[in-house]
């Protein structure tokens, strides 16, 4: 794995503002070179969504290139109503489920369980949420943890904490109702703190 | 009031609770220490997930908890395949020792005739692109090939390759340019090609079509391509002739190339036969200028041939003269009472049974007749020399390669674990990219083209074992970091074991074929793949 991978956004995407507005003004009149320049400012945190959704790095890979080839076109439908990169990790994420979808030969990706549903109540005796581990050995064993997630976990766990999805937004790319996401979301932290907990031990 | 369950604070947290009952919570937690404490941990966490995202995953830890090393095949496939090659290969082993009467051995694939004829077959329908012969199941496969590599890479083109790829467009249109300004005559017919009685071809003639038959004359070279070529006619220069069934009854001038499953000759030939073929006649009628230099599985001289005679057969059958010296190596030879030789005989067969001369028979020269024992390759050193130098070399190819393309090499180990899709995809670049050459070739500008891809499809084929060889070892050693020394290690030991399976009979032809089909496979994905990346990037 090269280097410049596993330190997503360099400097570069710290373009803000008008700057960048103008740069997509320019992409959405299919400007090359302003579509170049989004494709080097968000690269690898579009590839860093599909690396933690899809199983493989080619996977990855393979939907990084086709989210930037869609982009072309998607971008004309951009308004500018929400943040550019949260709508580009949506169009991203939207992507992911798309091969996911298309591997299962059309299937949901995630199908509802009635069990996942029922709330826990308080004072279970579920681990405790995870305390702020700081340390960068620490957190690349979050990342791992997450990593090993199932999917039905994995998946909008990864939508909100790093494409940071609403959860109507996860609900719609997802086919799945948007409680059932809160329900998933809830499950899959409690699942990584169990996964943590053991590990430490 | 009851405290919330920490799935509503939590929902609370990512700001996601609905607009009045947010506003309850929020007045609870200004009551409640308890539910402040959770919130102040959720919201915690929440940071811990987002900063802890920031960065990738290593790449040992693959998501979803799969195994290091990804193989779709699955060891329940692998024993299956095992089960169905181990009786598989004893049953032909059984068939290889019965001793099958001679006209039935065209159908025991395991023969030299078996094979000659197989190869005929299956080359002869790739190269017709399979209408002559609807009938045969073989026919259909190549077609389906053929098919699936022409509709395959034209979606590829479609999707890939955007209008700004112009220079491809240019070679296509040149490409289609070049078919007229071909400088042969050429006929083409899905059924018959014929050049009348009457009529004088001046060119070259080259002619595809079920049956291509010359009653006139050509007064150049006659290429041809069919089921069936028939020279009743004259031919003046060389007949190339690419055909199951090659008959000359009227004379050819030049040499005859033939690649056929069977060529007789009835008539006239002014020069040489060279070629390959199932099976080769000369008639008593037909007489050979020159001398015969061909490889096939039956051979039958009844005819004239004026200078020396070198086959390499599973029979040969002499009844006829020949001015010169007779080489013959292979299964069998039987000189009649009929038969001449002008110069020396030498044989080279396995068994001295095997040899039938009549007593009738006239040699000039001397007889050399000498049986080859087939010493088992395992007794002699040199044997060992060559195998080590072999591993060299392909150590000495892996490690350059993964020094020049270190991304590509090892991608490409990668890809074989893909397990079918490697295998599916090798099987149909194997039988394609051939298909694909020979079209290329046939319109001449594509000459320099088909060469080059010739050469990359032969490198290919080299490097498959490599990437089969990388991966098998990296599965064995379970090898998880990606570093050059372990994948070099893993090369050594996949190597190995690969050469030792190669060696068991009938099962290592098969093993060689799909190590040969899975490489191909993975690289061809991978080139894909640059491709891609390249045109989007």
């Amino acid at each position: 794995m090269r280097k410049d991978r596993s330190s997503r956004e360099g400097k570069a995407t710290q373009i803000e503002g008008p700057d960048l507005e103008s740069v997509i003004a320019r992409a959405q009149g299919h400007d090359a070179e302003a579509l170049g320049e989004i494709y080097r400012l968000y690269v690898r945190r579009v590839f860093g969504l599909c690396r933690y959704m899809l199983e493989s790095r080619e996977s990855a890979e393979d939907a990084t290139s086709e989210v930037f080839v869609k982009l072309q076109r998607a971008i004309e439908s951009y308004d500018g109503s929400i943040p550019f990169p949260r709508w580009l990790l949506r169009v991203a994420g939207n992507q992911c489920i798309d091969a996911l979808r298309r591997r299962k030969r059309g299937q949901q990706v995630i199908v509802e369980a009635a069990e996942e549903v029922a709330v826990i109540e308080a004072a279970s005796l579920e681990p405790s949420p995870l305390g702020a581990v700081l340390s960068r050995e620490e957190r690349g064993q979050v990342r791992e943890a997450i990593a090993r997630l199932p999917e039905n976990y994995r998946l909008p766990l990864v939508m909100r904490y790093y494409g940071e999805l609403s959860y109507d937004e996860i609900a719609q790319q997802l086919g799945l109702q948007r409680n059932y996401v809160a329900a998933l979301l809830f499950r899959a932290k409690q699942e990584l703190r169990r996964k943590l907990a053991h590990r430490s031990k | 009031m009851e405290c919330y369950s920490e799935q509503t604070i939590s929902i609370f947290v990512d700001g996601e609770l609905a607009g009045e009952e947010a506003q309850r919570l929020r007045d609870h937690l200004a009551t409640c220490r308890r539910c402040r404490q959770l919130l102040d941990a959720l919201r915690v966490e929440n940071r811990v997930l987002s900063e802890s995202l920031q960065e990738l995953p290593e790449e040992a830890a693959s998501p979803a908890g799969s195994p290091h090393v990804p193989w779709s095949f699955g060891w329940g496939d692998v024993a299956v395949v095992a089960a169905v090659l181990a009786p598989g290969s004893i049953v032909v082993g059984w068939i290889d020792k019965l001793s099958i009467p001679e006209a039935l051995q065209w159908l025991n694939p395991f023969s030299l005739n078996g094979r000659t004829n197989l190869f005929f077959n299956l080359s002869y329908y790739f190269a017709n692109g399979g209408t002559a012969m609807l009938g045969d199941y073989a026919a259909v496969i190549g077609m389906i090939f053929l098919l699936l590599l022409l509709g395959g890479s034209a979606l590829l083109l479609a999707r890939r390759w955007r209008p700004q790829q112009s220079g491809l467009r240019l070679l296509i249109v040149m490409l289609a340019l070049s078919l007229p300004g071909f400088a042969l005559e050429r006929r083409h017919s899905e059924f018959v090609v014929t050049v009348a009685a009457n009529e004088t071809v001046d060119d070259t003639l080259l002619a595809t079509g079920n049956i291509v038959r010359v009653e006139g004359v050509v007064n150049g070279d006659l290429l041809a391509f069919g089921q069936s070529v028939e020279v009743r006619g004259t031919v003046k220069g060389d007949l190339v002739s690419f055909a199951k069934r090659t008959v000359v009854s009227g004379t050819v001038e030049g040499n005859i190339y033939n690649f056929s499953n069977s060529l007789d000759l009835d008539g006239q030939l002014g020069h040489s036969i060279y070629g390959g073929m199932q099976s080769l006649r000369v008639n008593d009628r037909g007489r050979v200028g020159g001398g015969i230099l061909v490889g096939a599985g039956d051979v039958s001289l009844e005819g004239e041939v004026t200078r020396s005679a070198t086959v390499y057969a599973g029979n040969a059958d002499v009844s006829g003269s020949i001015g010169r010296e007779l080489t013959m190596a292979g299964d069998s030879l039987t000189l009649t009472n009929t038969a001449r030789i002008g110069g020396n005989l030498s044989v080279r067969v396995r068994q001295l049974k095997n040899v039938h001369i009549a007593a009738g028979a006239t040699i000039t020269g001397a007889r050399d007749i000498q049986v080859r024992v087939r010493q088992s390759r395992f007794a002699r050193p040199r044997f060992y020399f060559y195998r080590a130098v072999w591993l060299a070399a392909a150590m000495l190819v892996g490690w350059l390669g993964l020094l020049l393309f270190p991304g590509f090499f090892q991608a490409s180990t990668q890809a074989v674990g893909s397990g079918w899709r490697s295998l599916g995809l090798g099987v149909a670049v194997l039988a394609g990219v051939p298909v694909a050459i020979i079209l290329i070739a046939i319109t001449l500008v594509g000459l320099p083209l088909s060469l080059m891809l010739l050469a990359a499809y032969l490198a290919a084929i080299y490097l498959a074992k490599i990437w089969v060889g990388a991966f098998l070892g990296q599965m064995l050693l379970k090898s998880t970091t990606a570093t050059k020394g372990d994948w070099l290690l893993a090369l050594l030991v996949g190597l190995l074991v690969l050469t030792v399976v190669g060696f068991i009979p009938y099962l290592g032809g098969l093993v060689r074929l799909g190590v040969g089909c899975l490489g191909l496979g993975a690289f061809a994905w991978q080139l894909y793949r640059a491709s891609r990346r390249a045109i989007t990037i």
